[in-house]
């Protein structure tokens, strides 16, 4: 479960004594059930990658507090954070984000080193999950070597490799093309069927929107269905 | 996540740059063997000059002049003190010189020798203590004796730079020790003692002086004593116009004292706990242990200093550390915020960056230390072969210019490590601090 409470973000720019703070997020309320698909939409600059790192825990809110899996995170420390983040949350990015020096097999297999697991238990499950995702073939390839639809595969290994209850994707087919777009989406959509995992998603693209329960639009720094802003959209999708 | 994965990042990474990395161990063997070369130097030394002389009786011995009491110092040292002596931990021997008190003019084969007079030592306690011969063996048997260096020189002495005749000629010889007694009746009587010369006493260190004395053991001195029945061979003086009362010296019986007592110890080091606690005991002495302190804290004070010097060249290879450590992190910065972006630790990152600067300073101390023998051995070699060839100055042949002992290794591969630590703690520090989403290159 993902919960956000009056939570505002704002930035401050400029040199120091002649700083300028530009709000970014104003009072989101928002609340994702377990196994649900949300997909939050909104132009360029609307908040909605600022509110997908706030879940990630890599930039705080100015005010206000976040909730996930049942833990109250709005005050956790960096390594608090970490540890949060590994045991509890998968990462999907629009440029996947795997290590170049490093095999498929190996960036597959980092969130298990992370947490100490041992080297037969990881060339296990990291076999099944690249098995599972269908590029166990390209184990022992570099990112370089691969597509990038082979290469969100693996990213999408990685963020599932410690069964993590939630998933947070940032423009996950950005970088692909239609046909890797679809088996993307009917990947995840499998997953959230199977597993129960919860996704959200940061999108522009209605063909992700489409496999969401629920979109959420953002303008502006504010959800569209916030009293007295502007709203643009808010579907339910059943 | 494990020390073994941590590892194999490091190996992952270090390979990456295998020409950078070269160059940063490299300058941290250089660092490191000059370091241990160079301290080197003044262990080589001190084993040489300090050890020698530290082996020398020289030095392990305590000099005992007396007791302390009422009157003042008391130099009567009887048997019972030289047993209390004997009990103190960590003394090898007791020695004693006491001078035979009358001249016995020793003759070999009818000729007379120009002996400087005759001692009683203990050949036992002489045995351990380490008395120092030119030729021969210390005695075995009771009636066999050692001459000194000089006995052979005539009456009239040696003509300047004149050798004195070989003393070795004499051994084996048969020397007659011819002791007189006068009788309480007035008669005068006259024995030959027959000794056998087995050894010859090195030659005085002092040019100047000279040994031609006679040092005999305990039975032959017994035998003396026998024949005149007073300590020591003293004759008795009769009374006489001159002297009315005429000496009479002590008898057998009576209490006896040792002359020119010395303390020998196990060892130098030793030297300085037993001559403490023989004072306290009340035993005035001296040794020369003060003196060598002074010349071990000056050694020490030299390899502290060139220690000192070493390490700052190990410092100068901590700017090449901190260099590619500070590289390594600005170009792994990607690989670092997608490890954090998943969930490691700023630990784990810190620890995989101070592993990898460890295994450079590690490395750089493992090749130094070895080419810092290498070096060592060479000097020990060839410095004595230089010096023979062009300076004509011979070497004495155990003289070490370098010693590496195995404690300056470690403290050198120490050094090393926590120079390499200390150049790395900045860089890792930087990478814990990576800013994810810069590294990402994700907007906001």
């Amino acid at each position: 479960m993902i919960e956000m409470n009056r939570v505002s973000h704002q930035f401050s720019i400029g040199k120091k004594g002649k700083e300028r703070i530009v709000p970014v997020l104003h009072d989101i309320d928002l609340r994702v059930e377990e196994g649900e698909i949300v997909a939050i939409v909104g132009r360029s600059g609307s908040g909605k990658s600022t509110l997908l790192n706030l879940l990630s825990g890599y930039i705080r809110p100015t005010s206000g507090t976040i909730r996930l899996a049942d833990r109250n995170v709005t005050g956790l420390s960096e390594g608090d954070w970490s540890n949060f983040r590994l045991k509890h949350l998968g990462f999907m990015f629009q440029s996947f984000q795997l290590i170049p020096s490093m095999t498929a097999f190996e960036n597959a297999e980092l969130p298990l080193v992370l947490q100490g697991i041992g080297i037969a238990e990881r060339r296990r499950r990291v076999m099944t999950l690249l098995e599972q995702v269908g590029v166990a073939e390209y184990a022992g390839h570099y990112p370089g070597e691969l597509s990038g639809g082979q290469q969100q595969r693996v990213s999408v290994a990685r963020a599932l490799m410690l069964n993590p209850p939630i998933v947070l994707a940032d423009e996950p087919t950005g970088s692909l093309d239609s046909d890797n777009e679809r088996q993307l989406l009917n990947l995840i959509r499998r997953l959230n069927a199977d597993l129960g995992i919860t996704f959200v998603l940061i999108t522009h693209d209605e063909q992700v929107a489409a496999i969401a329960r629920r979109t959420i639009a953002l303008k502006d720094g504010y959800l569209s269905n916030a009293p007295g802003k502007g709203a643009v959209s808010t579907d339910e999708i059943h | 996540m494990k020390f073994t994965d941590q590892f194999r990042f490091v190996r992952q990474n270090m390979k990456k740059n295998k020409t950078r990395l070269f160059m940063t161990v490299l300058a941290t063997a250089m660092g490191c063997s000059f370091l241990i070369v160079l301290a080197s130097v003044g262990f080589g030394l001190q084993k040489s000059i300090v050890d020698n002389i530290v082996g020398d009786r020289m030095v392990t011995a305590i000099d005992v002049f007396g007791i302390e009491s009422d009157s003042g110092i008391d130099q009567s040292i009887g048997l019972d003190q030289v047993a209390f002596l004997r009990s103190v931990d960590h003394v090898k021997a007791v020695t004693y010189r006491n001078p035979v008190r009358q001249p016995l003019d020793p003759t070999v084969d009818g000729v007379p020798a120009h002996s400087g007079g005759v001692l009683n030592v203990d050949f036992d306690a002489e045995t351990k203590a380490g008395f120092g011969l030119s030729a021969g063996r210390l005695p075995q048997a009771g009636d066999e004796a050692i001459v000194g260096y000089h006995i052979r020189v005539p009456a009239e002495g040696l003509k300047p730079n004149e050798e004195p005749p070989a003393a070795e000629d004499w051994l084996g010889l048969t020397m007659n020790l011819n002791a007189a007694q006068i009788g309480k009746d007035g008669t005068k009587k006259t024995t030959a003692i027959p000794v056998k010369i087995v050894g010859i006493a090195s030659k005085p260190t002092r040019e100047w002086m000279t040994d031609s004395r006679v040092y005999i053991g305990n039975e032959t001195m017994n035998e003396i004593e026998r024949f005149t029945g007073t300590q020591w061979g003293e004759p008795r003086t009769l009374p006489s116009e001159e002297n009315k009362e005429g000496y009479e010296p002590p008898g057998l019986q009576d209490t006896r004292h040792f002359n020119e007592i010395q303390v020998i110890a196990n060892s130098a080091d030793r030297v300085k706990g037993i001559s403490e606690q023989i004072r306290k005991a009340g035993y005035y002495n001296h040794s020369i242990a003060d003196e060598l302190e002074q010349v071990n804290l000056v050694f020490l004070i030299m390899k502290i200093g060139l220690v000192f010097v070493g390490t700052i060249a190990v410092l100068i290879a901590s700017i090449g550390i901190y260099n590619t450590m500070t590289m390594a992190v600005t170009e792994r910065a990607q690989d670092i915020g997608i490890m954090k972006a998943i969930g490691a630790h700023p630990s784990a990152i810190r620890r995989i960056f101070l592993l990898e600067s460890a295994m450079i300073g590690v490395l750089g101390a493992v090749i130094g230390t070895a080419v810092a023998y290498l070096i060592s051995i060479a000097v020990n070699a060839g410095l004595p072969f230089i010096i023979e060839s062009f300076m004509e100055e011979q070497v004495p042949a155990d003289f070490r210019f370098s010693w590496i002992p195995p404690y300056l290794a470690v403290l050198a591969g120490t050094i090393s490590l926590a120079v390499a630590l200390l150049s790395g703690s900045r860089p890792a520090g930087r990478a814990t601090r990576i800013d994810v989403l810069r590294a990402l290159r994700r907007d906001m």
